[in-house]
């Protein structure tokens, strides 16, 4: 009977370390992949790469530029095609990654260098981007940023 | 013998039994959450902003910064922060497993250090659902170049 009771311990406790190990390498996998796809999305918008925008970001993008402009994912695609908004650099600084199950959180700041509509500028934003594991993916969902007030536009 | 046959069976049974149990969280009550918490704050009611935010919030405000739940607490309590009139309307809510990004619009006149503000934004939530109920870990938002589309409720 001891011995029972023992094999079943040892087999609950095998199985619940298998499963935990499981999830905490699930976790270290997801965070990693959100963090290379946050900075390949960096790098996209400068590349104003359309074809890795698509994957990217996701179909109901909410884009809320720091000067209040609002974009969806075709709009802001577009206007990177067409060269009214031009990153000539975005530098992040990722201050934190938390993910919620299927929902992962990035807080962060950026230098961007930037034209729009012709116009350059420099400056330095604090931003939260939303991101949404999909199709066995990160896909951004949403951005919302503020243009940091100790770093003015040059 | 048997028992460790069943062991496979137990051991799921004991895995899922809680997450049958436990009521969910819907896209409806993720909403009314949000929408409660503009109304507590609008009320300085730390008491129910203390119950709907979660204690790993980050709160980010428009100006780029970020706050602690104990930090923007604290400046609802000690009057640095009240609200005069928040008119928010929720624009989307996409709802996971356990955890719902919410996103809208508001419309916010506040007074901070004794300056009366009126701000226009748009906003995003992120909800986890625990403890049997939606709390907020984080909130962004960014400031709109124009007042939001929304009708007063005062």
């Amino acid at each position: 009977m001891k011995t029972r009771c023992t094999t079943l311990s040892a087999g609950l406790l095998l199985m619940a370390a298998l499963l935990s190990g499981a999830c905490l390498a699930k976790d270290n996998t997801r965070e990693s992949s959100l963090r290379a796809a946050e900075l390949a999305r960096f790098a996209a918008n400068v590349a104003a790469d359309g074809p890795a925008l698509e994957k990217l970001l996701d179909a109901n993008l909410e884009y809320s530029h720091s000067n209040g402009k609002l974009d969806s994912r075709s709009s802001f695609i577009a206007s990177l095609a067409d060269g009214s908004l031009d990153y000539h650099g975005m530098e992040p600084d990722i201050q934190s990654l938390r993910i919620f199950g299927d929902v992962g959180v990035i807080r962060g700041f950026a230098k961007v260098r930037v034209s729009m509509r012709g116009t350059t500028s420099e400056f330095t934003i604090g931003y939260t981007d939303i991101w949404l594991w999909k199709d066995g993916r990160w896909q951004m969902t949403e951005w919302r940023s503020a243009r940091m007030p100790d770093a003015p536009a040059k | 013998m048997r028992i460790p046959r069943l062991l496979p069976t137990l051991f799921a049974t004991l895995m899922l039994a809680p997450a049958l149990a436990a009521p969910r969280g819907d896209a409806t009550s993720a909403g009314a959450a949000i929408l409660a918490r503009f109304d507590a704050a609008l009320r300085g009611d730390v008491g129910a902003l203390d119950n709907l935010l979660a204690d790993d919030l980050d709160y980010c405000t428009f100006r780029g910064d970020c706050q602690t739940k104990a930090q923007y607490l604290g400046e609802v309590k000690s009057g640095r922060l009240k609200y005069v009139a928040i008119d928010p309307a929720v624009s989307k809510v996409k709802l996971f497993d356990d955890s719902a990004v919410v996103t809208g619009l508001a419309n916010v006149t506040a007074i901070r250090d004794g300056e009366e503000h009126t701000i226009h934004i748009s906003w995003a939530g992120v909800l986890a659902w625990r403890d049997d109920r939606w709390q907020m870990t984080t909130w962004t938002s960014t400031l709109l170049e124009r007042p939001a589309p929304i009708k007063p409720t005062k």
